[in-house]
């Protein structure tokens, strides 16, 4: 017998649950020599990661992120096969991994806050959380490519490595490696939902190779492990040697797989509702589509909000005046929204040949003015050019212009990296000029006249009183655009992003009229929709603010920087013998024009765009600037507030949930004294809450030992006083008796005997098991732990 | 060496051998008078041998179990003495039987003589017909000679001639055997080998033991000094309340699942018999009642199972490996191997639900004291 007992030793072991010692002996060994052959499953999971995080490369700017998320992937992945080597228990891996990653993300981001740089402290969540709005408001914010901020950053490593833990629990803990690599899909189809071209094709296929790699090399680690260590028992995984009879052979398999993917994306593609937004997206004009650098209104204003701007293209002109550059006009309202009309794209209007502006009458004063382009980051199919071009030298590739709104696009080619020298018109009328033009439009311009068949009263009500006592349709622009710019109305490019209060549709018009809050695009299509409600043909131009000077150069000109902080809307008023007139009702914007110099009473002001910093002209600049600062105070106040409340709440969360499983134990403990107590169960009762508490304290409780020689294993553990030993023996009996004996004696003590051994048990043991029995029970895993697990374990693990 | 016969064969002649009835009239033993003198008998054998306490232990349990007993082991350790020493210290007949090459069957079971006086056939009881059997170096014999013990092993009775004559009750057969030595010996026949409930080996004493023996020996035999310690009726009631223990459905399950287990492994060429089961079972209800129980714990079959099942194994040529002669060894791991495999039937199981429902009221607190956890470990 003893040398039975003996031999159940290392059995034990390695029966023990997830949390109990190591395997000692041979059980150790293999162990140990069944790890170090996970090693290139590990590599190649991690091959997966970084190929598919290489995925999101369109979506963002720069490569430095990749490296970051690789090295958070390699530190999780590499990691958790070191854990292994070293004989972990399968069930810590995770935690311990999560740690890894919590260490490593407080290296990286938090700043020095954490204890010895790896620990986070209270400081480092604070960081931690403001990185996270961050990254959230930036990602809600930017268009696609998007600068890379810190809190972005975060987000990208802190998923990937999340991604890394749940790849290397599904397919290195639980050996389930397709279902593993299948979290490498959340990185490659993530380009796929935000812009059109979805994830680059050669990084699609790589990923495809390595995930077959990583099946590969699976089947070749399950056949070594096999043949080293030869499975037993009925259940036990067998890959020996691959069926080669039955089914088609390796190619031709393959083929029928290729065939069937091809016939069923086919026929998914037909069948399959597909994708189409409403509003601006399907009004893109015919093959006339905005890549990814500028995009109409809700673009715009995303571009705008971008942290940090990116050059859109520099140029020099010979103007006294820098003219805005236009992208395109959106002259029709559709709807609700404003939108490009798509029948002027005519591929017959080459740029080489540009029509003199339509309805121009010669007492106009104009100047002739050229600018020489340089494209540095915008990415369109619509050209940038001052308004009324008149000739275009030295594009690349086919380039139209339209005829109504004289915008120039390409249906083929792009504008990156285009140079060339726009000559184009620039119009002086004067006050009088426009004061005197008539209401008899053109049957072209009719169609500017239109609105929603039910706008909001709002706008008529506002343009009506705005414009009391206007004689001229000119007076009337000039009020409304004075009223626009008015300290009344604030400019932030941030104020109501949601619900869907971006963009110039008519409806958003309303509300902004409501709350005097917005950007240009809310200025400019306020003033075209009230314009159009006064009788007076109005227009939306998207384009360019005309940037800022950098260098002089000689004879007098200038070279300018364009960014895509100046992306700009603005209206334009027809008037009849001098064609579209340019207005600038936003504040703190552009150039207001120059027509009457008593029009407005601020001198024309050029403001280089500097979103969240705006400035008005006149007395009202300052009031404004206090309103605003004031306003962002208390926001940053409120959402302070509301961030240390969340905190609170999620530490509070969190202590309650620290306290579940715990507390989930000590009741169920509780419980069956009672019903001991009570006479309803006896001695089984009593020994399974003392083969649970074991099991809390650390002690394995393997199904294979006898009752007497598990309570014999406990009291050569030394945690037991004479007391509790006595108790114990007296717990043994009263569970032989009931389980084995004929009819189970009731024991009036058992229940006292029982608390005293579970106290013993619980007093003489170090801290860490303590604690660990009392906030993570291991018995209360153990049940999905024998699911998960399954019989096998008791097999497998048998010496 | 041939010593004395314990009794001549004019005593056994006169043995009661009509008793049919087994345990007729006997009176109820009570458990701790069974341990006690569970315990009285096994201090008499261990004043013969030393230090060999699990042998002895299991050799009684065997006896009281009205089983057979295999005594295998190297030449010189005991193992003769052993048996002499169980047999003596029971007060009942007693038959020797020096197994030699040359022993025929007859000479086990008894002959039918011609008496001139009466003129008939005369039945001569050979030296099977006794309480307790030694057969010594039984695989010296023939397998023929060796079968004539079959039918008295199993069931208890002598048929000569057509005449059928039943075994004294109790009825043991003690039977040595030496592995090593192998030349003309005759392999007991796998039939045989299950007939015999335990095998035990003796193995070397430690330093000590021999020691002592050395100074016991110097004199004279110590068998000489030894007496019985109990009678036979006392042993007849005994083999009585050790049926009567209890074995529940868990432990009956639990040995069922062990001897399953040996019929699947992939390192044996052959399981246990249902018989194995079966006299594991009732070594398991002896066991407990020489440890004063009157139920069964897995403890006790854990105890017993590699001396019940080992000798009834055989393992295949590859997990014998290198040990070409002797399986013992290889036997005992495989057996504890699937010990330590197989889940001991405890907790919420449905026989436990079942058994908590028989009214409490109806048994008292059992007469048993409670005994220390740590001493039965060993047992």
């Amino acid at each position: 017998m003893t040398s039975v007992a003996t031999k159940r030793a290392p059995a034990a072991d390695s029966l023990a649950t997830p949390t109990a010692a190591r395997p000692s002996g041979p059980a150790r060994r293999r162990q140990g020599g069944r790890d170090a052959a996970l090693w290139p499953l590990a590599l190649s999971l991690l091959l997966l990661l970084l190929i598919s995080c290489a995925a999101l490369g369109p979506l963002l700017r720069g490569s430095a992120w990749w490296w970051v998320c690789a090295m958070v992937g390699a530190v999780v992945l590499i990691g958790a096969a070191l854990f292994r080597r070293l004989g972990l228990p399968r069930a810590v891996i995770p935690v311990a991994n999560s740690l890894m990653l919590v260490g490593a993300m407080t290296l990286l981001f938090a700043g020095g806050t954490g204890l010895f740089w790896l620990i986070p402290t209270s400081q480092t969540i604070g960081v931690f959380g403001g990185l996270i709005t961050d990254g959230g408001a930036s990602i809600a914010q930017q268009s696609t490519p998007a600068e890379v901020t810190l809190g972005i950053l975060f987000l990208l490593a802190g998923g990937t490595g999340l991604i890394a833990i749940f790849m290397d629990l599904l397919a290195l803990t639980l050996r389930w490696p397709a279902l593993g690599a299948a979290f490498a899909l959340v990185p490659l189809l993530a380009p796929g939902f935000v812009i059109d071209d979805g994830a680059d094709i050669a990084t699609l296929v790589v990923a495809a190779i390595a995930f077959l790699l990583l099946l590969r090399v699976d089947v070749y680690v399950r056949r070594t492990q096999a043949a080293r260590h030869p499975p037993t028992g009925a259940g036990a995984p067998r890959a020996y040697r691959p069926e080669r009879s039955r089914g088609p052979g390796a190619i031709g398999g393959a083929l029928m797989v290729g065939a069937l993917t091809i016939v069923g994306a086919l026929i998914l593609s037909a069948v399959a509702p597909s994708f189409s937004a409403g509003g601006l997206v399907t009004a893109r004009p015919g093959g006339l589509l905005f890549g990814s650098g500028v995009s109409p209104m809700i673009n715009l204003g995303q571009d705008l909000r971008r942290p940090k701007a990116g050059p859109a293209f520099h140029y020099t002109s010979t103007g006294t005046e820098q003219p805005y550059f236009t992208l395109l006009t959106l002259d029709e309202v559709i709807g609700l929204t404003w939108t490009a009309r798509i029948d002027g794209a005519d591929t017959r209007n080459t740029v080489d040949d540009i029509a003199r502006p339509f309805g121009l009458d010669a007492s106009v004063e104009t100047e002739e003015a050229s600018a020489s382009v340089v494209i540095d980051g915008v990415n369109s199919h619509w050209l940038p050019a001052p308004a009324r071009a008149t000739s275009i030298d030295g594009l690349s590739g086919s380039w139209y212009w339209d005829s109504r709104t004289r915008a120039i696009a390409s249906t083929t080619a792009s504008t990156l990296n285009q140079k060339y020298t726009v000559s184009s018109l620039e119009i002086k009328p004067t006050a009088d000029q426009l004061r005197v033009s008539g209401t008899d439009y053109p049957a072209s311009v009719i169609g500017n006249l239109q609105l929603p068949i039910d706008p909001p009263p709002i706008i008529e009500e506002t343009a009506r009183q705005v414009t009391a006592g206007a004689t001229s349709s000119y007076d009337a622009a000039i009020a409304m655009q004075k009223y626009l710019r008015s300290s009344a109305f604030t400019y932030d490019t941030d104020a109501p992003v949601e619900d869907g209060y971006d963009g110039g549709g008519v409806d958003v018009i309303g509300a902004f009229l409501k709350a005097k809050r917005g950007y240009c695009v809310h200025f400019a299509s306020a003033m075209a929709a009230m314009a159009r409600t006064l009788g007076i043909p109005s227009r939306v131009s998207l384009g360019y603010l005309p940037g800022v000077k950098s260098q002089d150069l000689a004879q007098g000109l200038g070279q300018y920087n364009v960014d895509s902080h100046d992306l700009h809307a603005w209206p334009e008023l027809y008037f009849v013998g001098i064609g579209w007139v340019k207005f600038e009702p936003t504040p703190g914007r552009g150039t207001v024009p120059n027509y009457e110099q008593t029009a407005d009473a601020g001198t024309p002001t050029t403001v280089p765009g500097a979103p969240g910093a705006p400035s008005a002209p006149g007395l009202s600049a300052d009031r404004l600037a206090d309103d605003s600062a004031l306003e962002r105070q208390t926001a940053v106040r409120s959402t302070d507030s509301a961030y240390l409340l969340g905190v609170v709440g999620v530490s509070a969360l969190g202590l309650v949930l620290l306290l579940v499983p715990g507390g989930a134990r000590r009741m169920l403990r509780r419980t069956r004294v009672r019903r001991i107590r009570s006479k309803d169960a006896g001695g089984v009762l009593a020994w399974t809450e003392l083969q649970h508490t074991s099991l809390d304290h650390g002690i394995p409780v393997p199904i294979t030992e006898t009752p007497r020689a598990f309570a014999g294993r406990l009291e050569r553990l030394g945690r037991l006083d004479p007391a509790s030993s006595q108790a114990l023996e007296r717990v043994l009996l009263a569970l032989e008796r009931s389980r084995f004996d004929r009819s189970h004696a009731w024991v009036e003590t058992l229940a006292d005997d029982l608390t005293l051994v579970l106290r013993a048990l619980h007093a003489n043991a170090s801290v860490g098991i303590r604690l660990r029995a009392t906030f993570a029970p291991t018995s209360l895993f153990a049940a999905l732990g024998t699911v998960l697990r399954g019989e096998r374990r008791a097999r497998a693990m048998s010496p | 060496m041939n010593l004395n016969p314990i009794r001549s064969n004019a005593e056994l002649a006169s043995v009661p051998s009509a008793d049919a009835a087994p345990f007729k009239g006997v009176s109820a033993v009570d458990l701790s008078e069974l341990q006690a003198a569970g315990r009285a008998i096994m201090r008499n054998i261990e004043t013969v041998i030393d230090g060999k306490h699990d042998a002895v232990k299991i050799a009684l349990t065997v006896l009281l179990a009205e089983g057979h007993l295999l005594i295998e082991d190297v030449p010189g350790v005991g193992k003769t003495m052993l048996a002499k020493a169980l047999a003596r210290s029971v007060d009942c007949t007693v038959g020797r039987i020096q197994f030699t090459p040359d022993l025929l069957p007859s000479d086990v079971t008894g002959v039918s003589v011609f008496n001139q006086a009466e003129r008939r056939f005369e039945f001569k009881p050979g030296p099977v017909f006794a309480n307790i059997v030694i057969g010594d170096e039984i695989n010296r014999a023939s397998p023929k000679t060796q079968s004539a013990l079959l039918e008295s092993m199993e069931e208890r009775q002598v048929t000569v001639d057509g005449v059928t004559y039943p075994l004294a009750l109790p009825f043991t057969v003690i039977a040595t055997q030496n592995p090593i030595e192998m030349e003309g010996t005759y392999a007991l026949p796998e039939a045989q080998r299950d007939r015999f409930m335990a095998r035990i080996s003796m193995g070397y004493p430690d330093t000590e033991s021999e020691l002592a023996m050395l100074d016991s020996r110097d004199t004279n035999s110590p068998l000489a000094l030894i007496s019985a310690v109990v009678s036979g009726e006392d042993l007849r009631n005994m083999m009585h309340a050790a049926r009567a223990v209890f074995a529940s459905s868990a432990v009956k399950e639990y040995a069922v699942n062990l001897v399953r287990a040996t019929r699947d492994d992939r390192d044996l060429r052959l399981g246990a018999s249902p018989r194995a089961t079966l006299q594991l079972i009732r070594a398991a209800k002896a066991q407990a009642a020489l440890s004063g129980r009157d139920y069964v714990l897995p403890d006790d079959i854990d105890s017993l199972a590699v001396a019940v099942l080992g000798h009834r194994l055989v393992p295949t040529s590859r997990a014998l490996g290198h040990h070409h002669q002797d399986s013992g060894p290889v036997i005992d791991d495989i057996v504890r191997r699937i010990l330590a495999d197989t889940p001991v039937p405890i907790g919420s199981g449905a026989s436990a639900r079942s058994g908590a429902v028989p009214s409490v009221a109806q048994s008292p607190v059992h007469a048993v004291p409670p005994r220390p956890v740590s001493s039965t470990g060993q047992s």
